[in-house]
């Protein structure tokens, strides 16, 4: 590649050579780790065991993915991690972006201890609100994907508020003044005028929850009661310990391509918006 | 602009409620349970005895516990130093003005987008295996002889390194972004001065990062106290003391894992007030460690 | 575009809310809950459906089944604290008899009204924990010695060894004709020591050490893990054992391998994952100088009813359409297991298992007698790791490094 590039400082280079090693490796064995899953997602058990993934000896079995789509529930799985990373995406929204909006105007009687909060709910552990939440969820029969929805949207409430905290901050006020002299209600204003002007930081935020919610496995592990509100984590590892018995590793391994998938196209599309995310909401946590 | 108290009662309550259900009452009943003895995690309060600090020292005193807690000291120590070491020195190679930065950049944080569970997978039935693994195909190539990745010595260090493959690229952006936003010009300067790069590195780099390493480190220790998933799906049929961290010996007491017969909600609550404390204790330490307190909430 | 999205976010948001609530469709008629330990997809699954919708044409009762997968035991025991709408669960018998027992409800005399026999060795276990009969068995399971009658031939090994002495022969023969004598997964390493210790000591004596300690004053624990030492080092484990499941166990499959110590389902698995159909045999566990135990693994996936079910009588007319006759064969079938019933017929790889139930009397458990130490469970299991993996000299030093668990 880089010999048909003009003007290469060839001395530069070298001096980076060390640096080209150390990456190109990594990436090399990244590479090899996602193509021996493609390899294996297209194969049958006995070549997996054997160790001939990459042989295709018998063909390419593209059957692997129609089994894991329809026989092993991935479908359903796929379309319940869809709906939660959806859904609570949007309800993250509405309740942290009024939220950050304020807490970036005024200064009020508790807002420095809701900031405060804030941060800290950000790092509390999640085994520390799981059981009584568990106990909540049993004692109020709520069950299903509603309380997975729920508490997704909860659990992302902090960061979302934080983050979009910090752009609201950035905006100057004369677009409210100006909204208000033309008889704006405020929170008309907040929703016409206040949260369209942050729109590129709710994208980040959002895809960044998505993310998140469509990897989580803790939370839907302990309030998962049943196949039809399952999303992918969970699934598959519900998919991995069922091979025991059906032997069907094809299959799993197709399983795991199909949840990877979107993630990684969205990855392959938003990887600038998502690298600033990590950044601009990392380096400030 | 005036206040205006409604709309700031309006806009928070949803907020406020949010961080009350979900964090607050949470927390508060956690800490409290701890201190009875509850057996199930559906009993109501009326079925809660006092325990005093019962419910710790029966956790102190578990061989599984025991485990879990060294395990999860070693994946803090030396999984951290390894993963913010390979962070750093990637940031650095990526910010050294090496072609297809962005690229290189892109693919070593693609590990972080991908489910976990999927990764793992690959690590354990592939990478890992005997047979025909990665690894031992590698070893095989230079003659040598095949090793036991998964055997009872090695699995926890196989387990952790795959942790931290899965890891690294997260760090390095939080490096890279730091690195970037200092001045171009101290370098130049510096350079006119002769230092190597080395050098810079030590004099330049690291102090103005401190803040940075700082935060990685706290955001580190979070990862490894609440360590969950790589532990259950390197042993997915029943735990085992090799990879045993905290949290999967908590699953398995308050819900009840393959062998355990009787369930201990309150000693669950108990691991989790413990972790906790570590994390605040990382946390306070850190902040004494590294005086720049200059908050910004 | 924003007000597409935002309508597709709200439409989403409605449909995820009344997707919650709409599970009880039924209106009038009776249904029946069952909460099953299979994932969808899999072949139990499949026939348990059948059998469901053939209960539904025959009574008009509505069977729901939800499939909770294999972590169903983590759901189980606060769904029925606090009285879910279940009336069938779907469990490890054992863990139904001695964790679920108060929940669930005395089959006896429905049992008795129903004629139903099924094998005795497993119901009276039931009984000898729950004090009735609290579950039928839908699933029997079998432990020993798995091999490949092929190798076994190759080797010239005409009849399946009974000793210890016996086995090592056998599998010298077996090295001889160049077949690694027994794969080992590092996952069964429990169960398979725990033969060799059973053999010695027996389920109660070994209970008694794994609560209190003491295995080094106990000649016979130290004579089992001296066997085992001196077992690995002559070579006779499979390359990579104890390996990560199932990877030792394939071996059996791709033929390098001829033994396995394992339950029924491994010869399923290993054919499916070896895309092969092996020959298989099965012998029990061999006995051991000096000591007349003969006891063999038996297990069993049950089927248990609710103590609160208000259908009790119809929930156990389902269960008894499952687990005999027609059904049954079909289950023993597809999902390549033994009939829960007696009277019908095993599937070729597991000839001779039915015979080999009915026969046994008092079943060894699945090492119940090391998991009485719940604190110390995961000790021992990876302890047994080390001693398969050649890590201790002598039996003594395994019994030494086993009392030092205890402090």
């Amino acid at each position: 590649m880089t010999k048909h590039r003009e003007r290469i400082n060839w001395k530069k280079e070298a001096k980076l050579l060390p640096g080209y090693l150390i990456v190109g490796i990594w990436v090399a064995f990244t590479a090899v780790m996602i193509g021996w899953i493609i390899g294996a997602s297209l194969s049958t058990s006995r070549e997996i065991f054997s160790g001939t993934v990459l042989d295709f000896e018998t063909g390419l079995h593209w059957e692997n993915y129609a089994t894991a789509w329809n026989s092993q529930n991935v479908s359903v799985f796929f379309g319940n991690s869809l709906l939660y990373a959806t859904v609570s995406g949007a309800g993250v929204l509405v309740i942290s972006a009024p939220a950050a909006y304020v807490l970036s105007r005024w200064k009020f009687k508790g807002s420095r201890a809701t900031r405060i909060l804030l941060v800290i709910s950000m790092s509390v552990p999640a085994i520390m609100i799981i059981m009584p939440l568990y106990t909540l969820a049993v004692q109020w029969g709520l069950k299903g994907r509603i309380l997975l929805i729920v508490l997704y949207i909860m659990l992302r409430v902090p960061y979302t508020a934080i983050y979009l905290q910090d752009f609201f901050a950035t905006l100057s006020r004369s677009y409210e003044e100006a909204a208000y002299l033309d008889g704006c209600s405020p929170i008309k204003t907040f929703w016409k005028i206040m949260l369209p002007l942050v729109q590129p930081a709710v994208i980040t935020v959002t895809i960044f929850n998505f993310l998140s919610v469509w990897n989580e496995f803790f939370m839907a592990l302990i309030f998962t009661t049943s196949a039809d509100m399952t999303p992918v984590g969970v699934g598959l590892l519900q998919i991995i310990n069922s091979m025991k018995y059906s032997g069907n590793y094809g299959g799993l391994f197709a399983a795991v391509m199909i949840v990877f998938l979107p993630t990684f196209l969205l990855y392959i599309f938003m990887s600038e918006k998502i690298i600033s995310g990590v950044t601009g909401g990392g380096v400030k946590g | 602009m005036k206040k205006n108290k409604l709309l700031i009662f309006l806009f928070m309550l949803p907020c406020v409620l949010t961080l009350l259900v979900m964090y607050v009452y949470p927390v508060c009943r956690t800490v409290l349970m701890s201190l009875f003895r509850v057996e199930s995690l559906t009993a109501g309060t009326s079925e809660w005895t006092f325990y005093g600090l019962s419910n710790y020292t029966t956790i102190i005193s578990n061989n599984t516990f025991q485990m879990a807690m060294k395990n999860m000291l070693l994946i803090w120590v030396a999984g951290g130093v390894i993963t913010l070491a390979l962070a750093m020195v990637m940031a650095v190679v990526l910010t050294s003005g090496i072609r297809g930065a962005k690229f290189f950049r892109a693919a070593i944080y693609l590990p972080n987008i991908i489910s976990a569970v999927a990764l793992a997978t690959m690590w354990v039935q592939y990478i890992f295996n005997y047979d025909y693994g990665l690894l031992n195909e590698l070893l095989e190539l230079f003659g040598l002889e095949g090793f036991k990745w998964l055997g009872s010595d090695s699995k926890f260090w196989a387990m952790t390194a795959s942790f931290i493959f899965g890891s690294v690229g997260y760090y390095m952006l939080i490096y890279i972004s730091g690195i970037e936003g200092i001045p171009k010009e101290l370098y130049e300067a510096s350079m006119l001065d002769g230092a190597g790069k080395i050098t810079q590195f030590r004099t330049i780099t690291m102090p103005l990062l401190k803040r940075i390493i700082k935060t990685s480190i706290t955001f580190w220790s979070i990862n490894a106290t609440t360590f969950f998933l790589w532990s259950k799906m390197f042993s997915p049929i029943q735990t085992e003391e090799s990879t045993v961290v905290p949290v999967i010996y908590l699953y398995d007491i308050v819900f009840g894992g393959k062998g355990i017969i009787q369930r201990d909600a309150g000693a669950g609550a108990a691991v989790g007030v413990v972790l906790t404390i570590v994390i605040v204790a990382i946390y306070g330490v850190m902040n004494l460690l590294v005086k720049d307190t200059d908050m910004e909430y | 575009m924003k007000k597409i999205l935002s309508a597709a976010l709200v439409a989403l948001l409605v449909l995820g809310v009344f997707s919650g609530c709409s599970v009880n469709s039924t209106v009038g008629g009776k249904t029946l809950t069952f909460w099953s330990m299979w994932s969808d997809g899999e072949p139990q699954a499949e026939v348990i459906k059948e059998a469901a919708a053939a209960y539904k044409e025959k009574t008009g009762i509505q069977v729901n089944i939800e499939f909770k997968g294999r972590d169903v035991n983590t759901l189980l025991s606060a769904a029925l604290e606090s009285g879910e709408k279940i009336d069938i669960i779907e469990d490890d018998y054992q863990r139904i008899a001695q964790i679920y027992g108060q929940y669930t409800a005395d089959l006896t005399e429905m049992a008795k009204a129903a004629n139903y026999k099924g094998y005795d060795c497993l119901n009276d276990q039931v009984i000898a924990w729950a004090g009735h009969l609290n579950s039928i068995v839908e699933q029997p399971q079998v432990g020993g010695v798995f091999y490949n009658k092929d190798a076994f031939a190759k080797a010239g090994i005409t009849a399946e060894p009974k000793t210890w002495a016996e086995f090592l022969n056998a599998c010298t023969k077996l090295k001889d004709a160049g077949y690694a004598p027994l794969a080992l997964d590092a996952a069964y390493a429990d169960f398979t020591f725990y033969h060799q210790l059973v053999r010695h000591l027996g389920e109660k004596k070994i209970e008694q050490l794994a609560m209190n300690g003491g295995w080094g004053r106990e000649t016979g624990a130290v004579a089992a893990a001296q066997e085992i030492i001196d077992f690995v080092k002559a070579g006779n484990l499979a390359d990579g054992a104890p390996d990560e499941y199932p990877s030792s166990q394939n071996k059996v499959g791709f033929g390098s391998a001829a033994m396995v110590v394992c339950a029924n389902y491994v010869t399923a698995e290993v054919n499916n994952n070896c895309g092969v159909q092996l020959n298989w045999g099965l012998f029990n566990y061999p006995t051991v100088p000096g000591s007349d135990n003969t006891s063999a693994y038996a297990g069993a996936n049950s089927l248990a009813i609710t103590a609160y079910s208000e259908l009790k009588q119809e929930a156990f007319d389902f269960i008894m359409l499952l687990t005999t006759g027609e059904f049954d064969q079909k289950m023993a079938d597809k999902a390549a297991q033994i009939p829960a019933d007696p009277a019908n017929k095993a599937p070729a790889h597991l000839s001779g298992t039915v015979e080999t139930l009915l026969a046994a009397d008092a079943p060894m458990t699945w090492c119940a007698g090391i998991n009485a130490n719940s604190d110390l469970i995961n000790s021992f299991k990876s302890e047994f790791v080390k001693l398969y993996e050649g890590k201790y000299e002598s039996g003594e030093a395994f019994c030494a490094a086993l009392d030092a668990l205890y402090k």
